[in-house]
């Protein structure tokens, strides 16, 4: 197991035309942002995002990133600006959190329903009750708004992560949400390789502008009033395109291997095997606190869950296929959403549909509650072959 | 004969086959701005009547782009569309908000101010028929004190609420009233509107049959008295700089404008002595507020 954690880092100290530096996650974001060209960004303060913004104005003022800033007057209108900047055919960058996101869900919609590559940055918070720490009910309670959604775990996933966003979502024209936890990455300092720009630029050349922009010399409406058989037309055609991303997103990801030597895919899968007992699958920073604990734990797989919309079945039951069909797996949920289940819970339940698997659910670390490693042993430690053992557990009390 | 309308607009940029109603003031709106602003421009519209109006997917009456956006959003989705065409270098362009009362008084109104204290480079235009008329006919912060709607079925009980105060306090640098019978001066307006660059505001009173309750042949005259009684005064200011642009020739009583609408029609079924002589002290008031204003 140490091995494979292992060779992940020797690998990046491996790769030419990378400038090593210590980031937080949110300084990440606004680097990847800077070396994504992006050239509209509008954004309005939260608490954690802030840094994000401000690391981005300060880059403009000094010269550093040629790009639009606006500072907008609410979340609403930063994502109805991107909205407008995007039609045009710029490139852009919003970050936001929590309620900020909640409060543009409308808006969410229409971008992703008018087909726009936007990528946004969500530092997930809750809302309610009042916390302003590590949660992914914010960014999980815009599932169904249409866009593609990637949880990153550490400061280098969410730079790297950036850059394969614009790739995916300007080849199949949807927006993407990059999701880093509050604190625990976006305010932690990391080791993060920089690639060069030349390379940043050969992996990703500018946005194409293309005729369902808006073209002033050739003018047409966008938006306008839809008939019920378009309408249901119009979902048609979005629902066979995005089944195309999970395929799309892991050739994204391993193009994006040649190019800067770092691998990425829809899921990783850490020490599964046909003699794995139980798979621990997570999204985001406790995916690295797991890593640690399963280095005792020989017999503990771990599923990371990078690509959380469209959910990646296909990658996952792959996964599984060589492992055997009495392994346990157990979906922890750092977000609560009003059901039994969490998220991650209701996401593994729905790709499994029609398997014996056993699955549970545990909900660990909402609102920021540490997530120890001792936290995962007790998880690891449950007896789940026991009958009085309940589907869905909340591992503190 | 040409009727005045034909002989102002020397480009018809407007498409036959809109969804207005008979008598609507936006449809006649429409083929002012678009005849002064051009075909390189691009409306954003907000949900509103002109939404509707303007035609359901994929069609479009006006010659010009048209962005439909989110009823809070217009100002904010025209901040990026404009950025936008001068990061393309496209500085001929122009960005136009068309939006009604609900989406600049009520649900627009944050940030329509976030785009005006940004001083962004547009021109926002206000159709306001004081209600939410596509929706049928509900209340808005534009219905003036009295009027009957599907929301205030006995009668609105309190006031509208003062847009142009609120637009004059952003110290934009240029807003303006406009009314539909008085064309010369809408096209004077527009055509200076479009020459300044900035936050620009109209806001145009607009006559509208099913919502006022009136015949649609009356439109314009309807919005004649409501310039004449001083209960729509026009004017502009130019970087805070107040001028009157038409100065009624003899008072008429505001009662006059109120009568001929059947949305004030309750008032008059019994003595409506006491509300209409508020009503005048109020436009009086607000008349010689305004010529303080130009005076100074």
């Amino acid at each position: 197991m140490k091995s494979e954690l292992a060779i992940k880092i020797t690998k990046v100290k491996e790769v030419k035309r990378h400038t090593k530096k210590v980031l937080k996650g949110n300084t990440a974001a606004a680097e990847a942002a800077k070396i994504c060209k992006a050239t509209f960004i509008s954004a309005y303060p939260i608490t954690p995002q802030t840094t994000i913004i401000e690391e981005i104005a300060s880059m403009i003022s000094k010269g550093e990133f040629d790009a639009v800033s606006v500072n907008m007057e609410s979340e609403h209108s930063v994502f109805a600006a991107i909205k407008g900047a995007a039609l045009v055919g710029e490139r852009v960058f919003t970050a936001t959190s929590g309620q900020g996101l909640l409060y543009a869900h409308e808006v969410l919609h229409a971008i992703a329903h008018l087909r726009l590559p936007v990528v946004a940055c969500n530092v997930g918070r809750p809302s309610y009750p009042w916390n302003i720490w590590c949660d992914q009910s914010d960014s999980l309670a815009q599932r169904d708004t249409g866009w593609i959604q990637i949880y990153c775990e550490n400061s280098q996933d969410v730079l790297d992560t950036l850059i394969q966003a614009y790739k995916i979502s300007e080849k199949l024209l949807f927006p993407t949400l990059v999701v880093l936890d509050a604190f625990y990455v976006s305010h932690t300092n990391e080791n993060v390789y920089i690639p060069e720009q030349k390379l940043v630029d050969e992996y990703l050349p500018p946005r194409m502008v293309s005729d369902t922009d808006i073209d002033i010399d050739h003018p047409k409406a966008f938006g306008g009033l839809v008939a019920p058989e378009l309408y249901d037309k119009f979902n048609r055609l979005f629902w066979q395109d995005m089944n195309k991303v999970e395929d799309a997103f892991n050739i994204v990801g391993a193009e994006f291997e040649t190019h800067f030597g770092r691998s990425y895919g829809a899921i990783e899968a850490v020490n599964i095997h046909a003699g794995t007992k139980k798979i621990l699958i997570t999204l985001s920073s406790i995916t690295t606190t797991a890593r640690g604990v399963l280095q005792s734990n020989p017999d503990v797989g771990l599923l990371k869950i990078r690509l959380m919309k469209p959910f990646p079945k296909k990658s996952i039951l792959k996964v599984l296929e060589k492992v055997n069909k009495d392994c346990i797996l157990i979906a922890i949920d750092r977000n609560y959403l009003g059901d039994n289940e969490g998220a991650l819970m209701q996401e593994i339940k729905r790709a499994m549909y029609g398997g014996s698997r056993k699955i549970f659910g545990v909900y660990a670390g909402l609102g920021g509650r540490d997530v120890p490693p001792t936290t995962i042993e007790k998880i690891i430690n449950i007896d789940f072959n026991s009958p009085e053992t309940e589907e869905i557990i909340w591992i503190d009390k | 004969m040409k009727t005045e309308s034909n002989f102002l607009i020397k480009e018809e940029n407007v498409f036959c086959g809109a969804l207005s109603c008979r008598g609507c003031g936006w449809s006649l709106l429409v083929r002012h701005i678009s005849n002064v602003m051009g075909t390189k421009t691009v409306y954003v519209v907000p949900a509103c009547c002109f939404s509707i109006i303007a035609g359901p997917y994929p069609m479009n009456m006006l010659k010009g782009t048209v962005v439909h956006t989110l009823f809070a959003a217009a100002a904010a989705t025209a901040t990026g569309v404009r950025h936008s065409l001068d990061r393309q270098g496209k500085k001929k362009s122009a960005v136009v908000v068309l939006a009604g009362d609900g989406g600049t008084f009520d649900i627009g109104l944050q940030s329509l101010s976030g785009a005006a204290a940004r001083n962004e480079n547009i021109l926002y235009i206000c159709n306001n028929n004081g209600a939410y008329m596509n929706t049928g006919v509900q209340s808005s912060t534009a219905t003036p004190m009295g009027a009957i709607t599907t929301t205030n079925p006995s009668g609105k009980t309190s006031n509208a609420k003062d847009l142009m105060g609120i637009i004059a306090a952003h110290k934009i640098p240029y807003f303006a009233t406009a009314s539909l019978a008085f064309l010369d001066d809408l096209k004077k307006k527009l055509e200076k509107a479009k020459s300044l660059s900035g936050f620009r505001f109209l806001m145009i009173d607009s006559p509208c049959p099913p919502g006022h309750k009136y015949a649609p042949e009356m439109s314009i005259e309807i919005s004649r008295l409501a310039v004449e009684t001083n209960y729509f005064p026009l004017f502009e200011a130019e970087d805070g700089d107040y001028e009157i642009t038409h100065f009624p020739k003899k008072k008429i009583a505001v009662s006059e404008l109120f009568k001929q609408q059947g949305r004030f029609s309750h008032l008059f079924k019994t003595d409506a002595t006491k509300l209409m002589n508020s009503y005048q002290k109020e436009v009086d008031t607000e008349w010689e507020a305004l010529l303080e204003k130009v005076e100074k």
